[in-house]
């Protein structure tokens, strides 16, 4: 593995006035040039995580070194380093689009070109309209844009693509693809399995505040995933399933004995799928998309 | 960070025109003028200093109270944190914005009263006084908007402000409450203020009670700003 920008150990955090911990005690590190994936059910502890990680949040027990040092030895200059993409929409709603990006991008030593940035997402022609006129997905698309304005090496995304219609999605996704190719590191939050097995390139389940697995896509869906085949046959009346391993197919007495008597209506060979994965390893569904 | 602070000041600016505040202070400020020509411009002296320190005091209340909450419901807040500014520099430009904001309306009324109504004044100490009590009552209007849940509990605090501290200062102006209880009253953030406000007009204030209401307010503002809003100003920014 690379170097880890962010090296987290044995992290905590309670929110005031709330009993039960909402992160207890987890453990990762982001490799530069990745894209790092914290992956879990809703309520599972990953906003939390992503607003402990851009300093929002303080008051946490563990460590965390960004490079090496102490996260909390750092200055506001920090900033100057990450582009943080929330959950929901973050702008002035009565300015356009464009005075929005103006303002903060004036905030930062380094300015992505503005026009650019929100021509790739497709706003380019809407720029001189009050954001209060953007419907969610637009508002969510500026969100992205803000999160690139200080050309940042690394990127936090909190459910980046919710909201969006498929086409936006492959959008913003190819975008992120794109920053990974010119060398940024990414921090995502998602329960969007679609997304994980595209962009991240190692995943961290989480649930209830505990991370419960670590790996990379294609290692979950070796370890848990079973090739198989799938038969549906009409018997009787009713359909029935019927699943065979695709190992010594050619010799299953069962799967020989149902192709020669059965009425096979559907035939199936498949791998386990990421979502099949996320609910056997946190143990809730997840969405699909 | 003075560089950041001059930014996030020019970006609260220019808000304030976009959101049609700086125009509707002005409109106000007109307002108070005609009502004054209303009530016969020999009731001047004792209205202009109100009018003047209702703009200052309660105005800058409410207007960074809901300021506060509309960009917290905005999440324009939060993303103002993960800025190099840091939090300080946000919170001094919202403060010299609610700053501009009032000393724009007394420099209105004031130069009214002076030209139209022949009040005598000294500006420089009216306009230092505003400065002053706007800062006082951004921070309590800040501390107000932290401690409300939300906006309709923010207008609750403000009208409990009013009945508890600057109803009984308006009347103590009117005479209605006796002198002997001006010690108690200047514990009082509005009290102060109208006693500086009253200063500048030329009425008989004595001198250890502009000293005294000088130095209360900046205090107060100061104490608010240090070990209230300060440690809570982040939390409250983040909360969803
Ligand atoms: N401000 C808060 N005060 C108290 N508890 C909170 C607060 N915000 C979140 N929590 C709790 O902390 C836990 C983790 O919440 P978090 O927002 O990190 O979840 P998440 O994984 O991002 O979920 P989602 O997918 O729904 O966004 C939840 O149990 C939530 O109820
Ligand atoms: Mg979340």
């Amino acid at each position: 593995m690379g170097v880890p920008i962010f090296s987290v150990r044995d992290l905590r955090f309670t929110y005031r006035k709330s009993r039960v911990a909402a992160v207890k005690g987890i453990d990762f590190d982001v490799v530069e040039g990745e894209i790092f994936g914290l992956l879990g059910p809703s309520g599972a502890g990953k906003s939390t995580t992503q607003k402990i990680l851009t300093r929002l949040f303080k008051t946490y027990e563990g460590t965390i070194e960004y490079f090496g040092k102490d996260l909390k030895a750092y200055g506001n200059a920090f900033y100057e380093d990450i582009g943080v993409g929330f959950e929901l929409p973050v702008h002035f709603s009565k300015l356009t689009g464009l005075e929005n990006m103006r303002f903060f991008s004036e905030l930062y030593k380094k300015r992505a070109d503005i026009e650019t940035l929100l021509d790739a997402v497709g706003l380019l022609e809407d720029k001189d309209r009050p954001v209060a006129d953007y419907s969610k997905g637009m508002k969510m698309r500026l969100n992205f844009v803000r999160a690139l304005l200080n050309e940042p090496r690394v990127l936090f995304l909190d459910e980046v693509t919710n909201g969006l219609d498929p086409g936006n999605a492959r959008i913003i996704k190819d975008l992120i693809k794109d920053f990974r190719a010119r060398g940024g590191t990414a921090f995502l939050t998602t329960h969007l399995m679609n997304d994980v097995e595209e962009l991240c390139d190692r995943v961290a389940f989480i649930r209830e505040g505990e991370i419960v697995e670590t790996a990379s896509p294609r290692e979950l869906k070796i370890k848990h995933g079973r090739r198989e085949l799938r038969v549906e046959t009409f018997e009787n009346g009713e359909t029935k399933m019927h699943v065979f391993p695709l190992e010594g197919l050619g010799e299953n007495k069962d799967f020989l004995a149902l192709l020669k008597t059965a009425s096979i209506e559907t035939m199936h060979s498949g791998e386990t799928s990421l979502d099949e994965i996320f609910i056997k390893v946190t143990g809730v569904a997840g969405d699909v998309r | 960070m003075s560089d950041n602070l001059l930014k996030l000041l020019k970006g609260e600016l220019k808000r304030l025109m976009k959101y049609n505040i700086l125009q509707i202070s002005f409109a106000v400020a007109l307002l108070w003028i005609a009502v004054i020509f209303l009530i016969g411009r020999e009731q001047a002296t004792t209205f202009v200093p109100l009018f003047i320190f209702m703009d200052a005091a309660l105005m800058t209340v409410l207007y960074v109270g809901a300021n506060l909450f509309y960009e917290k419901q905005e999440n324009t807040l939060k993303t103002l944190l993960i800025t190099p500014s840091g939090y300080v520099a946000v919170l001094a430009s919202k403060i010299i914005a609610a700053v501009y904001l009032a000393l724009q309306s007394s420099v209105i009324i004031s130069l009214a009263a002076f030209f139209l109504f022949d009040v005598q004044l000294d500006f420089l100490a009216l306009y230092s006084a505003v400065v002053l009590i706007a800062f006082a009552h951004a921070a309590l209007g800040f501390s107000f908007a932290i401690v409300s849940r939300d906006f309709n509990g923010l207008i609750a605090a403000v009208g409990l402000y009013m009945i508890f501290l600057a109803f009984p200062s308006i009347f103590f102006a009117f005479g209605l409450i006796p002198e002997r209880f001006e010690a108690v009253m200047l514990l009082s953030p509005t009290h102060a203020s109208m006693m500086l406000i009253d200063a500048s007009f030329g009425k008989t204030v004595a001198l250890w009670t502009v000293l005294v209401s000088t130095a209360y307010l900046a205090a107060l503002a100061a104490g608010l700003l240090l070990f209230f809003i300060g440690p809570k100003y982040r939390e409250n920014a983040v909360r969803e």
